[in-house]
């Protein structure tokens, strides 16, 4: 057991710190307030992802035969952590990168693979995922959205609500049911956003612009060579996306990075000499750390190659309490942030009080810790 | 990183185990507020467990470890601040008292051997006669003794330079403490929610326990890796940091803890307080939760210029 960084890690910080550095415009903050599915930071990401492709940093976790540089998972982490806290350049393509490519490895097809993989290493598409409706969110099985066998495909109809990225996404990672019979109908198909049956509405939101938006489906045909997996394998396939995306972005790094740059200003304003500042900044300060070594306990385990465990959904809630902490000191010590004055500031509070709900709410979490983490009895059990 | 025991700390642990498995270190079944066990805390001190960092091959990560295990039981023993505090310090005899007044209360001084005081601006040594103890009755499920008077007391000054020192191995051991027993506790906890039926069905079949009784888990692991990880770097920050999570984290932990056990887990009989009424005690310990977020805050940012 030790908890330190060997050399060669903490040089490859350095290089993505002074790449970021480098690659990041002065006005970046005013660009990274919109939020990662903005038409200013989409826009971004589509020259920052193939510039940080060129230096070997926007994949190195994946294969080699994938184009990534078989990357350790540490490696992978670190780069997550100083990239999210810069407020996530690679805006939407996150996503691409953490899971949809190593989903598309994993399960798909190589002719899904030859089509799908060579723009997300280029750095140049978009995806959505088109999972919650608007009677099914955290309670994901129960998905509508019906996905009728057809010569040759499906053909998709239904509504898909609260999905990132749609409005510029290139193709959504759907998910649609061929019957009414529970996971085991639920299939995959990957659907080029292009389709005339497909139309997006942007939901005006508190977390940003172009991060949620109802998505319709109408009449739309997807060819049987983008179904992702078999059918009847869908959920399999969700469970390890998801394993993938619930701890996939280090949050607590972007809040660790915004109360650091908070106490410097206090500092510089000499308002930090309040013991009650210190005090709270100082509790901040320990949740930040407590979700960080959390998520490195499931970033171990991952290193070393086991099965994701349920102390990724404790690792997960010690994640939004941190967001929460960072941002409850922000908005009650510097309001200023929040009318004007920081645009960062405003990234990192739209981000956090999203952050128990999106990738699946907190709740769920906590759920699932209690069922398989502590092992304790459904709601169902009867006994004496 | 690696957050794997290795070879040499999974052998003590296990011989760790089998020193516990073969002592009767169950409290006493009539109830008492307090289970301090003496035989624990003597074969512990024997058994050299107490002055492992200071082994060849060792390191205050491996008594973090000790002392994170022992904290489990029920019953406890001066672990802490023989393991973790102690190695600062020339002659290591303990059982060791540590205290912010020579006047006050203090943790384990009935066992005590020699008493340190942070009096802000220096330590202070003083060795101490059992005779000159007079034990103090608490709810807090620890030995508590002030000293009978404290004229004429032969005091040491340490010197200043030991109070920083001191103060960060203090709050290592309120951490890892106090990782151990909120473990503990909500291991007793989750085993009572699984047999104990209402409305016919486990109490921990409810979502309003299940979640809030999964936020301790989540509390109890956090609490254990950041003490850990104060052990491994034996950095200001993070030993302060690790104790204001673990004071800041006590009072809703403790609160919730004994909800959900009912009128039960208000009895000496149940043992819970064992656990939580060590917790409370830590809680208040070295000026609270606020004075280490506040050495944390400063530590994580000492300004420059």
């Amino acid at each position: 057991m030790e908890f330190g960084w060997s050399e060669a890690q903490v040089g490859y910080r350095h290089e993505v710190r002074a790449l970021l550095e480098a690659e990041l415009p002065e006005d970046w903050d005013d660009i990274a307030v919109h939020g990662p599915g903005s038409a200013g930071q989409t826009e971004f990401s589509k020259r920052f992802c193939p510039r940080l492709a060129q230096h070997g940093m926007l994949i190195p976790h994946w294969p080699r035969e994938f184009g990534g540089k078989d990357g350790a998972p540490w490696d992978h982490f670190v780069l997550g952590e100083e990239i999210w806290a810069a407020g996530e350049p690679r805006g939407p393509q996150y996503m691409n990168v953490n899971w949809i490519g190593p989903v598309l490895m994993r399960y798909g097809t190589d002719d899904q693979q030859q089509r799908f993989l060579p723009p997300i290493v280029a750095g140049s598409v978009i995806w959505c995922q088109g999972f919650s409706e608007p009677s099914s969110g955290s309670d994901l099985a129960s998905l509508r959205t019906r996905a009728e066998k057809v010569d040759g495909g499906y053909l998709v109809n239904g509504s898909k609500v609260w999905t990132s990225y749609a409005g510029l996404a290139d193709h959504c990672f759907l998910l649609a049911r061929t019957s009414a019979q529970g996971k085991g109908a639920i299939v995959i198909l990957l659907v080029p956003m292009s389709n005339p049956g497909i139309r997006v509405k942007q939901i005006p939101a508190l977390i940003g612009e172009g991060d949620i938006h109802e998505v319709f489906f109408t009449d739309v045909f997807v060819p049987e060579k983008d179904r992702l997996g078999a059918e009847g394998q869908a959920w399999e396939i969700i469970t390890y996306a998801l394993q993938n995306e619930r701890i996939g972005i280090p949050r607590y790094a972007f809040s660790r990075r915004i109360l650091d740059r908070a106490v410097a200003k206090l500092q510089s304003e000499g308002r930090f000499e309040d013991p009650v500042l210190q005090d709270r900044a100082g509790r901040a300060l320990a949740m930040c750390e407590a979700a960080r070594l959390m998520v490195y306990k499931v970033v171990d385990e991952r290193a070393k190659g086991r099965p994701p465990t349920a102390f990724g959904n404790l690792a997960r809630w010690a994640v939004v309490q941190a967001d929460h902490a960072v941002n409850d000191f922000m908005t009650e010590y510097m309001p200023e942030g929040l009318l004007g004055a920081d645009p960062m500031q405003q990234a990192h509070h739209q981000r956090a009080i999203a952050a128990g709900i999106a990738s699946g709410a907190a709740e769920i979490q906590l759920n699932l810790a209690a069922r398989r983490y502590l092992d304790l009895p459904s709601e169902n059990s009867r006994g004496l | 990183m690696d957050f794997e025991i290795n070879d040499n700390q999974s052998a003590v642990l296990q011989g760790l185990d089998q020193l516990i498995g073969a002592l009767n270190v169950e409290p006493s079944q009539q109830g008492v507020f307090s289970a301090f066990s003496s035989v624990l805390d003597e074969e512990l001190r024997n058994g050299g467990y107490l002055r492992i960092a200071c082994e060849e091959g060792f390191s205050l990560l491996d008594a973090a470890l000790v002392v994170e295990r022992i904290a489990r039981l029920p019953v406890s023993a001066e672990v802490a601040s023989s393991a973790l505090v102690a190695p600062l310090l020339e002659e290591q005899d303990g059982p060791l008292a540590l205290s912010t007044s020579i006047e006050a209360p203090s943790r384990f001084l009935p066992q005590a051997r020699v008493l340190l005081v942070d009096v802000g601006d220096e330590v202070l040594s003083i060795d101490v006669d059992g005779g000159n103890v007079e034990h103090v009755e608490t709810l807090f499920a620890y030995p508590y003794g002030r000293l009978r008077q404290t004229n004429d007391l032969e005091i040491r000054s340490l010197g200043p330079s030991l109070v920083a020192p001191l103060r960060r191995r203090w709050r290592l051991a309120i951490a890892v403490e106090g990782a151990g027993l909120m473990q503990a506790a909500v291991d007793h906890v989750v085993e009572h929610v699984k047999t104990r039926h209402q409305f016919g069905r486990p109490l921990g079949s409810f979502q309003a326990i299940q979640h809030r009784l999964a936020m301790a888990a989540s509390t109890a692991a956090a609490a254990r890796w950041l003490g850990l990880n104060a052990a491994y770097s034996d950095s200001e920050t993070d030993c302060a940091t690790a104790a204001a999570y673990v004071q800041d984290a006590i009072p809703r932990l403790t609160y919730d803890l004994h909800q959900f056990c009912g009128a039960m887990g208000l009895t000496l009989e149940f043992n819970l307080h064992y656990w939580t009424y060590r917790l409370k005690g830590l809680l208040g310990e070295l000026g609270g939760s606020s004075k280490q977020a506040r050495a944390a805050a400063l530590n994580a940012w000492k300004q420059t210029g």
